[in-house]
């Protein structure tokens, strides 16, 4: 109970107190390490604690039930937030080590977190949209970091986009509270299966345009590569392996545990769009020749596979859809760190994250991978596409490493030593999951099932 | 009354995003506000009823849904804020590229990718004439 609380409480009060400070101070950088560190603690002690004892409930305000807002940190909560704590806290260092240029971030990226909590956390549908705001404000000021021309059209873009993905999640809410009566998760969950289905389906389909603006998914990712190649690459971590976990989140939340019916009902939809988006993202990766636009195509592509596992659906399609979602996540987050960076450890930790994009052993992407392909082994077409976009992005990845280190194009700072002992860990941790799949397997199969139970 | 609300949510929703599609930037700023009136129209609707205003201690009456009300007003709140985000970001980039149209902000990029692109295909003649 208190781990959920401090959690939510360290990063809000802190960002507010350390958005007040000038942050190109590296004390203060050094600060919101700090703050983060706590926050991802306090996430790993709820965590244990959810996957230990389940769920964890708490009423805000000493309300009665029903009346206040609830938190509630399930299995797939938990796991997203200690996965987006711990982006953000690798970025975070990164970016301190570098040296922050703009005084405002350490107190952004602090708020970032706060919102990610409260979003992976809350058990309430409009408490939801509101920390979806918080979280998405601070990618909006994240977006302009570095402040030239590039940033600030990026960001343009970025602002524009997602507040209309935004708003129209804000009227699903509306429509859901109309037809359900209620915002609390559960009880709506409870309730949708007696409405109208054609409500439930414009419902659903709102969730699902906001979520996949989110995520980058094909028909709405125009707005993804301009971001991600103009921001810096911390930024770009920051946003590619935390922020963008909110679409995946988002969709396996809202579609398994709240609109499961319609979920089906689209199923086929999801897997089409899902492979448009894995051959889009691939062919586009391949023609590209600088890390940075490579890295935003693939991300287009990467997700592809966590919708089409998700259109799958089931508890193997969930499990499935969560792993890939987690690895993904810690791949860009690897991946977006090293580039701009040069030297002989750079160069391995690349081409340790590019085994894993690729789905190769002993990187974690090849468990993700497998459980992807034990997802779809019902259809053959699926599970062909799959292997071509696997090839796609073992040639895509490789080429770049080729490119970039041994041809010496890639530009940039030699990393420091401390740099080095941060992807050194980053690097540890894909190869530990790789290595020692075991942990993560059960954890994304705890997750799956807090959606099949409340499904089936 | 639902349909009264129904078909404003749906007109300021369409004006929105008619602006929104707009070049001037100033205009893309209106589209996003009005859209979020759409949805907090849309907050409202969503819980119509009808009866005592919900302040405590209740009175014996029904009072209506104060639920919808506090959401309409959150939004509210949070549509000023990311309207002034999005209106100080607006600000910047007309004074980065002295220019209020997003033509010119696509153009930028535009150039930049040209630029790239043709750095590549030198890279890529060398690359030919050194295989040869």
């Amino acid at each position: 109970m208190t781990a959920l609380a401090l959690a939510m409480v360290i990063p809000w009060a802190a960002g507010i107190v350390l958005a007040l400070l000038d942050g190109r101070r590296r004390l203060v950088g050094w600060l919101a390490v700090a703050v983060l560190a706590a926050n991802l603690a306090a996430l790993v002690v709820l965590a244990a604690d959810v996957f230990g004892n389940g769920p964890v409930e708490e009423v805000t305000g000493d309300w009665p039930t029903g009346v206040g807002i609830t938190l509630r940190a399930d299995a797939l909560g938990a796991l997203f937030a200690v996965l987006s704590s711990s982006a953000l806290l690798a970025a975070t260092i990164h970016e301190v080590l570098d040296g922050v240029r703009d005084r405002v971030f350490p107190g952004v990226v602090v708020l970032l977190g706060a919102g990610l909590t409260g979003v992976f956390l809350t058990g309430d549908v409009f408490d939801f949209y509101v920390f979806f705001e918080l979280s998405m404000a601070a990618g909006y000021i994240l977006a302009t970091y570095g402040g030239t021309r590039r940033e600030l059209g990026a960001a343009l873009i970025f602002t524009t986009v997602n507040l209309l993905g935004t708003f129209v999640f804000l009227l699903s809410v509306a429509g859901l509270y109309h037809v359900t009566g209620t915002l609390d998760m559960a009880r709506a969950a409870a309730r949708v299966a007696d409405v109208d289905p054609n409500a439930a389906i414009l419902i659903a389909v709102g969730f699902f345009a906001a979520f996949s603006v989110k995520l980058g998914l094909f028909p709405f990712h125009f707005w993804l590569p301009t971001v991600y190649t103009g921001a810096r690459p911390a930024v770009a971590a920051i946003l590619s392996g935390g922020l963008a976990n909110i679409g995946a989140y988002g969709l396996l939340r809202f579609g398994g545990e709240l609109l499961p019916d319609e979920l089906a009902l689209a199923s086929t939809a999801l897997i089409v769009i899902g492979c448009a988006s894995i051959v889009y993202g691939g062919l586009l990766a391949v023609s590209r020749r600088t890390s940075t636009e490579m890295l935003a195509y693939s991300a287009i592509g990467q997700v592809g596979y966590v919708l089409v596992a998700i259109g799958v659906g089931g508890p193997v399609g969930f499990a499935a859809a969560i792993l890939y979602a987690v690895v993904n996540a810690l791949n860009k987050t690897l991946l977006f760190l090293t580039v701009e960076m040069r030297g002989a450890i750079v160069g391995a930790v690349f081409a340790l994250g590019a085994l894993s994009v690729a789905g190769v052993p002993p990187a974690a992407g090849f468990v993700g991978k497998l459980e992807l392909f034990r997802a779809a082994v019902g259809s053959p077409a699926v599970l062909a596409l799959f292997f071509a976009g696997s090839a796609l992005s073992f040639v895509y990845v490789f080429q770049i490493y080729q490119y970039d280190f041994w041809r010496g194009e890639r530009t940039g700072a030699r990393s420091g030593r401390p740099q080095q002992a941060l992807f050194g860990v980053l690097a540890l941790v894909v190869l530990g999951l790789g290595v020692w799949p075991e942990p993560l397997l059960a954890l994304s199969h705890d997750a799956a099932a807090v959606l099949a139970g409340s499904s089936g | 009354m639902k349909l009264a609300f129904a078909l404003a949510a749906a007109t300021i929703f369409g004006t929105g995003a008619y602006l929104l599609l707009h070049r001037d930037l100033v205009r893309v700023v209106l589209g996003v506000v009005l859209i979020s009136q759409a949805a907090v129209l849309t907050l409202v609707a969503s819980g119509l009823t009808r009866g005592a205003a919900p302040i405590y201690p209740l009175t014996e009456r029904d009072v209506s849904d104060p639920l919808s009300q506090a959401m309409a007003l959150t939004a509210i709140v949070i549509g000023l804020g990311v309207t002034a985000l999005l209106l100080v970001l607006v600000l910047r980039v007309v004074q980065a590229f002295a220019s209020r149209e997003i033509d010119d902000v696509a153009h930028d990029e535009a150039e930049r990718d040209a630029a790239l692109e043709r750095v590549h295909a030198r890279e890529h003649e060398d690359e030919e004439a050194a295989a040869r």
